[in-house]
């Protein structure tokens, strides 16, 4: 897995991308966000992409000067681009029907591994059911059971100025 | 994970503390009706100034549990340099994967969905023995611990006396 990390990192934006239009952001049909919601830094570095998936919540803020006091925090916007940024990565991780091997329960709720449940394989070979990890995933990219790390290369490309 | 899911698994580490108690504490819950609050009586352990005593704590787990940890609270007044002086227990493996705003906890410090009350327990119960006064939750609890072991020591066994008392 280690030798396709560069072209999986450019499949995680366009899959960003692909969701952004699934759920219809408001983003597309409003445009770029003004400019005083980011910084100048921010608008140089930030893929448009993502600059218009942080505005879709804030559609209210475009044409109403009133509001233009109080824009989004970088701290906000950074949170919802990270929260994509994971779900994205998440996604890249194998599922499937659990095979039998592996284990016999699931470690987060405990419950028992059926054939055919859907599993997540982490890197590090253990799996759990997919709505057990997926959750897990958006808050901590370890492993629960060995605390290996989910991420690592991945996650430094996707940070890299 | 919906609630259901977290009450199952609940139901299910009770059922198998019922079954199979752990040494060194009972677990049970303040309110049968409700499987998210329990109650637990932590002996106080060997060898430590806190043995002889019977620690009642309360535990609270979040709809989200074992995505999110419980918050634990001692209700019998003990001193210790994680507890603060409210009773709250301030213990890395009970702080969320986000909290560590300094970075100074390491991922496997800290919460992780594989952790039971038995588990949490066990750190507990360590913690008591073995405190970590690099982040203390008691301030003056860590300097007695630090600088006056002996006014520490008088301090917890009079702790310990009122829990003998009250249980």
């Amino acid at each position: 897995m280690g030798n396709c990390f560069k072209a999986m990192s450019g499949d995680s934006l366009s899959l960003l991308r692909e969701q952004r239009d699934s759920v219809g952001s408001p983003g597309d049909i409003l445009g770029p966000p003004p400019p005083y919601q980011l910084t100048h830094q921010e608008a140089v570095h930030m893929p448009q992409f993502l600059t218009t998936t942080a505005s879709s919540n804030t559609s209210a803020v475009v044409g109403t000067p009133s509001m233009a006091g109080t824009p989004r925090s970088t701290q906000e916007v950074e949170e919802e681009i990270k929260h994509a940024q994971r779900q994205g990565f998440i996604r890249h991780l194998p599922k499937g029907p659990f095979d039998g091997k592996g284990g016999k329960e699931c470690p987060i709720c405990m419950g028992e591994l059926n054939v055919g449940d859907l599993v997540r394989f982490l890197p590090c070979l253990h799996c759990y059911h997919v709505e057990c990890i997926d959750d897990w995933l958006q808050r901590s990219l370890t492993c629960p059971s060995c605390l290996e790390p989910v991420d690592a290369a991945l996650l430094s490309s996707y940070q890299a100025p | 994970m919906d609630t259901s899911r977290s009450a199952l698994l609940l139901r299910k580490q009770l059922n198998e503390l019922k079954k199979n108690p752990v040494e060194g504490f009972s677990a049970g819950l303040i309110d049968d009706n409700d499987i998210y609050k329990w109650e637990v009586l932590i002996i106080g352990p060997p060898d430590t100034p806190y043995e002889g005593g019977f620690f009642k704590a309360h535990l609270f787990f979040p709809g989200e549990y074992p995505i999110r940890p419980p918050k634990m609270k001692f209700i019998t007044e003990i001193w210790h340099p994680n507890i603060d002086k409210n009773g709250d227990v301030c213990i890395s493996i009970l702080h969320e994967p986000g909290d560590d705003k300094y970075g100074y906890e390491k991922a496997s410090e800290r919460w992780l969905p594989v952790h039971t009350v038995e588990t949490i327990l066990i750190s507990v119960i360590s913690m008591l023995a073995d405190p970590n006064d690099e982040s203390p939750a008691n301030v003056d609890a860590a300097k007695d611990w630090r600088e006056n072991y002996g006014l520490f020591k008088r301090k917890v066994a009079r702790c310990v006396r009122k829990s003998q008392e009250e249980s």
